[in-house]
């Protein structure tokens, strides 16, 4: 094999440089050809499908990969991600973000108080399905919402993430202690009137999650890329993940959305997470508050979709 | 003669007063779209389009996530998220929303805004500074510069909270260090030439 870093081999090559045309490309597009090459080998070595993301803000997380790497080029990685799946893993735990915090968006959850809780009391089973879990935070402030409620022992929460490391911390539910302030005030805000810090216990330095309020709740590895639906359900909790997604994937994933919906269900998106004519493109869902960006399934199918299926 | 494509503004303490009187002089038909980082103590910002729209010409409102930029209007970063320019190959210019991580403790966060609207739009692009107690916004403009777009940043002198217009001063040079009277009629400019 030709030992390429011996520099006398490059001698012919280098002739053929000098009459080469070479378009000027500046950095930046550089690092996109970058991105693409390493989302084509996660997705070729793993299989995660990263391709259909919002670009801007992916580029953004994988390039803060170059400083904790320490190398000059996001390319310089993909050796090392090939090869060494602890690598994959950071960089796909870069990707798939994002971290939370407990009643995040007071208001939000003062609507579901008012709005979600009462209405699901209505079906005989409640099943929630969660998706982009993270670490958590989320997942149990649903469990405290259903305990506060009285609907805990009826309710079953299907929690999903793409990321089984993620999973593992949301399963273990311990965070730092330095959070509960500002988780209290959050709960304070969303109409809590207990005390916040009863649903924790303090263990080795850190607040973990009281183990009664994780009977209700099932943690499952779920790609909404490539998974498809998987139970119908009463309430879909998804925020914040569509912002995420480039407008195709974001299409496909809410069709996954609303299909998993049982009719009159619920569909909770991240508070400024308002889509685009979600309601024209979904007649089916009709818009409950607009600050929350809370959605219900139509009890009836509205007339002109049962004539579009004539 | 270079065309400019889109206005990005950034602001934090002591700004509201100085972004008020801006979109004030903006006329109606600014060709413009104008992109908006501010963050307020204490939460103010949930309020601010509304503030802002009732002494605006333009129409000020949030931007929403893969929203369309379109000229006539003022889009202001929700609170609590990060405000993206997208450019995908011809699709047209749009808005993205992220949670990732606070950028030197904040989100949204004008470095991110001016970073990838720098990267859109290049030599497209006018970037301003107004006033705030934090550097957010520096390194933003630095690539904002270093992309070829045009800078402003209001003088720290006439500033009452000046470490933001000092710390972007300090990383970049900038194409005009000047007051607010002349930020705004530079960017009435922009108007005549295009």
């Amino acid at each position: 094999m030709l030992p390429l870093r011996n520099p006398q081999h490059f001698g012919c090559l280098l002739f053929h440089v000098d009459t080469m045309p070479l378009i000027k490309w500046k950095n930046h597009q550089t690092e996109n050809i970058e991105v693409s090459l390493m989302l084509s080998a996660l997705q070729q070595r793993y299989g995660y499908d990263f391709s259909g993301y919002a670009r801007a803000s992916l580029k953004r997380r994988l390039m803060a990969l170059t400083q904790y790497f320490e190398v000059a080029h996001l390319t310089e990685l993909i050796p090392a991600m090939l090869y060494d799946e602890a690598v994959a893993q950071t960089v796909i735990n870069s990707i798939s973000v994002p971290a939370s915090e407990f009643f995040r968006d007071g208001a939000v959850w003062k609507a579901v108080r008012e709005i979600v809780l009462p209405g699901l009391a209505s079906f005989p089973r409640i099943n929630i399905w969660q998706s982009g879990c993270g670490g958590g935070e989320e997942t149990y402030t649903l469990a405290i919402l259903l305990h506060e409620a009285g609907l805990a022992k009826r309710a079953r929460i299907y929690s999903s993430d793409i990321n089984p490391a993620f999973l593992d911390d949301a399963r273990a539910g311990c965070w730092s202690r330095r959070h509960l302030d500002d988780w209290r005030e959050n709960y304070r805000k969303s109409g809590g009137k207990q005390d916040f810090e009863q649903y924790f216990v303090a263990r080795d330095g850190e607040i973990c999650i009281r183990e009664e309020l994780k009977q209700s709740i099932e943690f499952i590895q779920h790609n909404l890329v490539t998974d498809q639906v998987f139970k119908e359900v009463q309430w879909v909790v998804c925020r914040n993940v569509l912002i995420y997604f480039g407008q195709e994937l974001q299409d496909s994933v809410l069709h996954l959305l609303s299909r998993s919906l049982e009719r009159g269900g619920y569909l909770l998106l991240g508070h400024a997470e308002k889509i685009m004519q979600l309601t024209e493109h979904y007649p089916d869902l009709e818009e409950l508050d607009d600050q929350a960006q809370l959605y219900r399934k139509k009890v009836c199918m509205i007339r002109s979709k049962v004539h579009d299926h004539l | 003669m270079t065309t400019y494509k889109l206005l990005v503004i950034g602001l934090s303490a002591g700004g509201y007063p100085l972004i008020k009187r801006i979109l004030q002089a903006l006329p109606k038909n600014y060709p413009l779209p104008v992109a908006i980082v501010a963050h307020l103590p204490g939460g103010d910002e949930s309020n601010l389009a509304q503030l802002l729209d009732a002494s605006a010409q333009l129409h000020v409102r949030m931007a929403t996530d893969k929203q369309v930029l379109a000229r006539g209007n003022v889009y202001l970063a929700p609170p609590g998220y990060h405000l993206l320019i997208e450019q995908n190959g011809d699709a047209p210019l749009a808005f993205a929303l992220s949670v990732d991580e606070p950028v030197k403790s904040v989100r949204p966060s004008i470095d991110v805004l001016f970073d990838s609207a720098a990267e859109a739009l290049e030599t497209s692009l006018i970037a301003v500074l107004l006033s705030g107690a934090n550097s957010d916004g520096a390194e933003g403009m630095a690539t904002v510069k270093k992309l070829g777009g045009l800078g402003m940043v209001l003088d720290p002198r006439l500033s009452e909270f000046s470490t933001m217009p000092e710390a972007a001063i300090k990383r970049v040079e900038v194409d005009y260090v000047v007051s607010l009277d002349e930020i705004i009629s530079l960017l009435l400019s922009v108007d005549e030439k295009s």
